[in-house]
């Protein structure tokens, strides 16, 4: 992007108040810049629910972690990609048009199904894939103790798939939520049923589909 | 350009396998946060979490913006 073009983004993202659109248009610039250096960058957490719910649900800052590179992100280039957009802070949180952005480091996804992508101003988004979040918050809302934000999110994403806003692989998430790395099927198949009775729909996992 | 695949409220649903248009995502706001109140509060963002100092000075001692209401998605 040209530094022109930079700061028009930048402009308009810091007088953006819609927390949601705020965080998205951000996201949507802040790949753009890491991707001119071949790295693609995945938004994760409650950022990545916000995109899928609406679900009002995040806070002031954005995770995003590093999914492929072709290059070697060091300490260097990470500050240099983020002086381009006039952050500061670092190495790892910076602070840019109003929020603070993470860029940790590997992403960690067990799902087969794709990174889902949205066009952003500044170029597509890639978000972390719906089924493994799904399996995720149900873990957090039970471990290591009963955690009710964590089932607000993941009723709020299981509503979103039910009722096919977001297209749903529920044979992954069954995947998902049987592997070692979770365990959690039973807690999982059951917060599913809850919510399809609450929507007045047939669950994925009735015996009858 | 293909339609988008719709929702059962009607709005597109955001897909698998291709890119979601910025007007596509924008449309469907209202009835995601819609369908998300029907199984939870509206505002579930946490009350602290382990950035709770650097938000609250960001944001004059809230933890983010605060959120449109749904009828103004």
């Amino acid at each position: 992007m040209k530094p022109d073009q930079i700061k028009r983004a930048l402009a308009d993202i810091t007088a953006e108040t819609d927390p949601t659109l705020k965080h998205l248009k951000l996201a949507s610039l802040v790949s753009a810049v890491f991707r001119e250096h071949g790295i693609e960058l995945v938004v994760v957490g409650g950022s990545a629910i916000e995109f899928y719910t609406e679900g009002a649900y995040v806070s002031g800052d954005i995770d995003l972690c590093v999914d492929y590179s072709s290059t070697a992100l060091t300490v260097r280039l990470r500050q240099e990609v983020m002086a381009q957009l006039q952050a500061t802070g670092g190495p790892r949180s910076w602070q840019v048009g109003g929020l603070y952005v993470d860029v940790l480091a590997g992403f960690e996804n067990l799902a087969r199904t794709p990174v889902r992508r949205l066009d952003g101003p500044c170029g597509h988004v890639r978000i972390s894939p719906v089924e493994e979040l799904i399996v995720e918050r149900v873990l957090i809302s039970r471990y290591p103790g009963d955690y009710p934000p964590a089932r607000d999110c993941a009723k709020k994403l299981l509503a979103a798939a039910l009722l096919a806003e977001i297209e749903t692989d529920w044979t992954e998430v069954k995947r998902l939520a049987e592997d070692p790395a979770y365990k959690n099927w039973n807690d999982l198949k059951q917060l599913v049923h809850e919510q399809a009775q609450a929507l007045q729909i047939r669950s994925p996992y009735h015996p009858d589909e | 350009m293909n339609k988008p695949k719709l929702s059962k409220s009607g709005v597109p649903t955001i897909p698998m396998n291709e890119p979601m248009s910025w007007e596509d995502w924008l449309a469907g706001r209202r009835a995601r946060r819609e369908t998300g109140n029907r199984v939870a509060p509206e505002i579930i963002r946490r009350p602290t979490s382990s950035s709770d100092q650097r938000l609250r000075k960001l944001f004059h001692g809230e933890r983010g913006l605060p959120f449109k209401k749904t009828d103004e998605l």
